[in-house]
């Protein structure tokens, strides 16, 4: 008499009847020694399943933290280079602007408003301060949990201005947009003065 | 498996939707070790198995705003862990034929003192045996995902099984007598 095959004995735990699955069953009834090898089959997948969990002997865990720490400054990098660009559009609009503002007649030129010179201070103040985080070198240190964080929070707070600064460019009424980019470069000065503060924290605590 | 695996998976779920590096982090602590089992059972070496959990786990960390929960977060993982633990056996080149297995290891029966304990049995399967094995029987994984995960058909992942079975069988001195 022959008996089922090993792969029949396989197939038979599958759901469903596969082909010559019908007659495998019927097989099955009749013979001790294969209902003997399916249930050794069980049982051996019931020690598979059984056997101990397998741990790692290292934890990979600042490995993994290092690299999305890296690829998110990345990020964050291309969005300055991209908030700097947005500033060089911002600053052309609004000397063309100013540029080609009718001017009052009479001798004496008219004093440049105060909104577009605040901006162009602010615009300094930021490029200055973005340089001075290059100078930090953020990218090669390793921040403490909470430092991150709150390393990220301000970063994400920029990329939200500059996201702003950049729709502003394009939308609404002169002088209603001079004040509303003032209001942004500021913010924008200040988001990046809290994060050359958290910087410079993180390098004097480690005697940089 | 998520809801005891990790406390308050919703809350954890979301902050690490927004990147908080504390809730990712307690994503990595939740499934490392079924995660490095996974990979250990398919890997070649320990090493292998820890750089294929570091890479899920940054995979798991950039992809989490991707999870939809359609499934359990574990299932999830689970798949991100399975496909990179298959990918690196490719990448290993993996020996699609075992006949070397065989020949390294001929069986006899009179070798039946040689019995294994099934740890070191399933260790001595060929990689792609031993994954299959892994995945069906313990993952639960049916045959069309596993040949999906693999670029290969059915019938290649139910030959490999039954063959692996077959092995299993022999080695740990299971075979009934008739």
């Amino acid at each position: 008499m022959s008996h089922l095959s090993i792969e029949q004995l396989v197939a038979l735990r599958e759901p469903g009847v596969e082909p010559g699955g019908q007659a495998a069953r019927e097989h099955l009834e009749h013979c001790a020694h294969c209902r003997d090898e399916l249930d050794r089959l069980h049982q051996r997948v019931a020690r598979l399943k059984a056997l101990p969990s397998l741990r790692a002997t290292r934890d990979r865990w600042p490995a993994v933290r290092a690299r999305l720490e890296a690829e998110r400054r990345a990020r964050y990098l291309r969005r300055v280079r991209l908030g700097g660009l947005v500033g060089l559009a911002a600053a052309a609009s609004l000397a063309l602007a100013l540029h080609t503002r009718p001017r009052p007649a009479g001798p004496l030129a008219a004093p440049e408003p105060a909104a577009a010179t605040e901006i162009s201070q602010a615009m300094a103040r930021s490029r200055a301060l973005e340089q001075a985080i290059t100078r930090l070198d953020p990218d090669a240190r390793v921040l403490d949990g909470r430092t991150a964080r709150v390393a990220q929070e301000l970063e994400d707070r920029i990329a939200a201005v500059d996201r702003q600064l950049e729709m502003n460019n394009l939308l609404g009424e002169e002088q209603a947009r001079e004040a509303q980019q003032l209001r942004l470069w500021r913010e924008r000065v200040g988001l990046l003065d809290a994060l050359v503060d958290v910087h410079l924290t993180r390098a004097s605590k480690v005697g940089l | 498996m998520d809801s005891y695996l990790l406390a308050d998976s919703k809350t954890v779920l979301a902050q690490a939707r927004a990147g908080d590096p504390a809730a990712l982090e307690a994503l990595y602590r939740a499934f490392e070790t079924p995660v490095y089992n996974l990979c250990r059972r398919i890997c070649r070496t320990a090493e292998d198995a820890e750089d294929v959990m570091q890479e899920t786990f940054f995979e798991v960390c950039r992809s989490i705003g991707q999870y939809r929960e359609e499934g359990s977060l574990w299932g999830w993982v689970r798949s991100i862990a399975a496909s990179k633990a298959l990918m690196r056996l490719r990448r290993n080149k993996y020996r699609e034929t075992d006949e070397l297995h065989e020949d390294l290891a001929p069986y006899r029966r009179e070798d039946a003192h040689l019995r294994m304990d099934l740890e070191a049995a399933l260790e001595r399967l060929p990689e792609v045996s031993r994954a299959v094995v892994w995945l069906h029987d313990v993952e639960g994984y049916t045959h069309e995902e596993i040949a999906a995960m693999m670029g290969k058909t059915t019938s290649f992942s139910k030959s490999q099984l039954a063959r692996a079975h077959g092995r299993l069988r022999r080695w740990l001195g299971e075979e009934v007598v008739g």
